[in-house]
């Protein structure tokens, strides 16, 4: 530090003593059909959230039929045994209401979110949804059309290419693999396939509810008991998992997305699940090299080099598996470029110890961040999903302070070198093959696909 | 309701910046937002982008926090920090643990008394903003649309009309001599709103405010653009390319009356009759009934901004996607039917209460806030009635003025603005892709 730094850090003003999170009391039953509720009490405004989570997701058919549960979730609010799809909407609006469906890799969700006084009612379309959907015909085949609509829109989506190749290539023959259906595949769907996805998976066994919000969570399970009680337990279904197979060396990956000016960068490896010991140790690593704002790489390639806006890194977990992954979106001419400093940065991560003060300020930064997400009734939703739906311990986000910053430099290199793997990494690059396949091929023999998803040879 | 009951205090330092403390120990957090009275539309004309382009400096380094220290800081404090700009204002926020209020009021002080701006730093952060605007304009389909392709059609003076995003000659244009001037001419106390919200006493936060930001000099009253424009009086078109989707799209946006008069009240309601989700009854119409078009949204201030958070014309826009092989005009005069009935006859009244009551919750939930970012809207409001009204208490009453406007009322204001005489509309063509000729 020169003298001028130094005396300006003098200047800095020193934080306060923290003042600790106070968590608001949280409510965990079993209903005797087998779902599981969650609530926790938010008084901040007069709104609730609620988020019924069915533990089967486009995972649970990815190798048959690839899609089907999204299209499920998408169908299901278009009509129940007692409202139609205007109705329902309707609703909706006079309970100041937002209603989502989707399906993700392990999870089918319906979450709701509403005026306070309307708790009720809430809880009950959320139920009749999941109970009494009827799959109208015609409102399918209008889904069905909507669906390959959005699918012909991502195949000329930059971030969306690079993800889709991202997982093909790093999940191979696992479910895990295949994030979209093609247009055939959406097709070939039949209303007997989504109604049997619907009675085999949207059962209590394998449901999962939180409430987050402004009402009193004794009264709010009451309103859950009776929406929700006498719904049949069902059977969990069961998910086969897969095995992975090793690969060595670099993998280059080349999308080809005619006259684009701006290309797609990722690196990635497999990793580990929130479940591994590891976690929290390459969550900080992760932090460290590009998940916060002034973290490694986003200093070196955007606010010294300036080659992109949005550079980043991440460690995801899904159920049964996970991946550390960087990214940026850069001008053409330095596709090459990025990638080395995207390599360098994570070699320079597995060679050499983080310094004391940069782990202590990233520890501050992910504690803090924390603190800020469980702050709203949404973030605090969103926390919980994560925990129980992962399966993860009763007083995880109550602990998850500690835990980071038990966290020691020995740890996060040995999680930088288990984890953030640059000799064996995966390399996709989306954009305009004749602008920037030559310096993909500098970091490796180029695998090239077109838009669809097919090889070009 | 007559008021929500949520604490507004005020002051106003010598030098005028004004202050907003609202506080909420509801958790222990705090909020820092700095609101200057400058944005797209005010920017020098000549210099399109510059307003964004400057916002990026602001995250340079200031005389005490050199480049990255500023972002590090806040990082390390446990905290978040972004900034945005819109057509009206410029802001910056810090979300953090209610411990490092001191801390972020000094960085925000040091900024707005002393930036610090080298050429080596405008060269790159020129180069980023080109990435933004490729990563959300020229290289995604439908990137800029419609809010990048209706000003310019729909208005005639630079202000209003210009590329809001820069055009890159422009962006290359902008020297650091520029940037030292804008600093100077905009970025004064006088010009600008601080709110702190959360975990803090008001007392407390008001002698930090005070000690941090007093010493700061006023500055000269900056020039404002003159962004008034009378309505159009005729029906204007634009057409755009479309280099990436095959879909269709079309942007209707009609003259909005002005802000917080007895029609724009009217107004905005009738706007959530027609826009607002899948119950509003353009998307229920367009996509759901006749399935024209494949997505139908829209709103005052559309996907730029809110119903609240500008100050100057307006439109209300309504933005469709629609398959190739449906003509637009087709389209158009199904928009057409549904707007004109609600002109005819006004929305039903247990409709009208529906949309009122999701009004309120919107309202509610952007409060609260979300992702990391708690109390966002609670902030923004402040601010903007703070810069835009003089009068950041409106936060607990500007919902009552809607709650008791008839279903008549709505058809007035419907039928007095939504015309083919004060619209502008917006095509963007797909062009034809190789391999499809």
């Amino acid at each position: 530090m020169s003298a001028a730094e130094q005396a300006n850090a003098a200047l800095v003003p020193a934080l306060g003593p923290e003042r600790p999170v106070v968590w608001p009391p949280r409510t965990v039953r079993r209903l005797g059909n087998g779902m599981q509720a969650v609530l926790v009490e938010a008084h901040g405004v007069p709104r609730l959230t609620v988020e019924l989570l069915l533990r089967s997701g486009n995972a649970a058919t990815a190798l048959t039929v690839p899609g089907l549960a999204d299209m499920v979730a998408t169908t299901v609010r278009t009509g129940t045994a007692r409202r139609s799809r205007r109705q329902i909407e309707e609703d909706l609006r006079r309970m100041g209401g937002e209603l989502a469906t989707g399906a993700g890799a392990d999870s089918s969700m319906i979450a709701a979110d509403g005026l306070a006084e309307a708790a009720g009612p809430l809880a009950e379309l959320v139920a009749e949804i999941a109970r009494e959907a009827t799959f109208p015909e015609a409102e399918f085949e209008h889904e069905r059309q909507q669906a390959i609509e959005a699918l012909k829109l991502e195949r000329v989506t930059p971030g969306f290419l690079a993800n889709e190749r991202m997982r093909r290539e790093l999940f191979g023959a696992h479910p895990y693999a295949v994030i979209s259906p093609t247009i055939e595949q959406v097709e070939g769907y039949h209303l007997a396939d989504l109604r049997a996805f619907y009675t085999h998976h949207y059962v209590a066994s394998n449901a999962l509810l939180i409430a987050v919000g402004d009402f009193s969570a004794d009264r709010m399970m009451e309103h859950i008991e009776r929406a929700f009680g006498s719904w049949p337990s069902g059977e969990q279904p069961a998910f086969e998992d897969s095995l992975l197979t090793r690969w060595r060396g670099r993998r280059v990956h080349l999308v080809h997305l005619p006259e684009t000016t701006q290309a797609r960068v990722v690196v990635a490896n497999r990793a580990i699940t929130r479940q591994h010991p590891d976690w929290t140790r390459l969550a900080v690593a992760n932090a460290i090299y590009g998940g916060a704002f002034h973290s490694r790489l986003v200093a070196n390639i955007r606010e010294q080099k300036g080659y992109t806006y949005s550079p980043g890194s991440q460690a995801q977990s899904l159920r049964r598996q996970g991946w550390f992954s960087a990214q940026a979106a850069v001008r053409n001419e330095v596709v090459a470029a990025t990638l080395t400093e995207i390599f360098y940065e994570m070699d320079r991560m597995r060679s050499l110890p983080v310094g004391a003060e940069e782990l202590a300020e990233i520890q501050n930064y992910l504690t803090g961040v924390f603190s800020l997400g469980v702050a709203t009734q949404d973030g605090l939703r969103r926390q919980l999903s994560t925990v129980y739906l992962h399966e993860l311990p009763g007083d995880y986000l109550e602990t998850y302070r500690e835990r980071v910053r038990a966290v020691t430099i020995e740890q996060v290199l040995e999680a930088a070198r288990k984890w953030m793997d640059s000799a064996n990494a995966l390399v996709v690059v989306v954009g305009d093959r004749a602008q920037v396949a030559e310096q993909a091929a500098l970091f490796g023999e180029v695998n090239l696909w077109d838009a669809d998803g097919k090889r070009i040879e | 309701m007559t008021s929500l009951g949520i604490p507004v205090e005020t002051a106003q330092l010598a030098n005028g910046l004004r202050v907003v403390v609202s506080p909420d120990r509801s958790a222990p957090v705090v909020l820092v937002g700095v609101y200057y009275r400058i944005g797209f539309r005010l920017e020098p004309e000549g210099r399109s982008g510059f307003a964004h382009l400057f916002e990026h400096m602001m995250f340079q380094g200031s005389e005490h926090a050199g480049k990255m220290m500023h972002i590090r800081l806040v990082n390390a404090s446990g905290g978040v920090l972004n900034g945005s700009t819109a057509y009206d204002y410029t802001n910056y926020f810090e979300a953090v643990p209610s411990n490092a209020l001191d801390r972020v009021l000094w960085l925000e002080a040091d900024r707005m008394r002393a930036l610090n701006v080298t050429e080596e730093n405008l060269r790159n952060q020129r180069d980023v903003v080109k990435e933004e605007v490729r990563i959300n304009v020229l290289n995604r389909p439908y990137g800029g649309f419609p809010w990048l392709d209706l000003p310019p059609v729909a208005y005639r003076r630079w202000p209003n009309a210009h590329n809001f995003y820069g055009d890159f000659e422009d962006l290359d244009a902008a020297s650091i001599g520029d940037v030292r001037e804008f600093f100077r001419t905009y970025y004064t106390p006088r010009n600008a709103a601080l709110v702190v919200i959360g975990d803090v006493e008001p007392k407390e936060a008001f002698s930090l405010v005070e000690r941090h930001f007093a010493p700061i000099p006023a500055g000269p009253e900056p020039p404002h653009a003159d962004v008034d424009e009378p309505p159009p009086g005729e029906e204007r078109r634009g057409v755009v390319e479309e280099k990436f989707g095959n879909l269709g799209g079309i942007a209707v946006g009609y003259y909005a009356p002005e802000r917080r008069t007895d029609d724009w009240y009217a107004f905005a309601l009738a706007d959530r009759v027609l826009h607002g989700g899948r119950a509003g009854r353009v998307y229920r119409e367009l996509v759901l009934e006749q399935q024209l078009a494949v997505d139908a949204e829209g709103g005052i201030h559309y996907d730029s901004g809110d119903l609240l958070d500008y100050c100057g014309p307006m439109l209300m826009t309504t933005r469709i996607l629609h398959r190739p092989d449906i003509p637009a005009a087709k389209l158009l005069a199904a928009l057409d039917q549904v707007t004109g009935e609600l002109c005819e006859k006004g929305p039903e009244a247990d409709e009208l209460e529906q949309v009122k009551a999701k009004m309120k919750s919107d309202y509610y939930s952007a409060l609260d806030g979300g992702g990391s970012i708690p109390r966002f809207g609670r902030m923004h409001y402040l601010a903007c009635f703070s810069l835009f009204d003089g009068e950041p208490a409106l936060l607990n009453t500007i919902l009552d003025r809607f709650t008791d406007i008839s279903p008549g009322r709505v058809r007035e204001a419907a039928a007095r603005y939504i015309l083919p005489n004060n619209r502008a509309i917006v095509e963007r063509r797909p062009v034809a892709k190789r391999g499809e000729q």
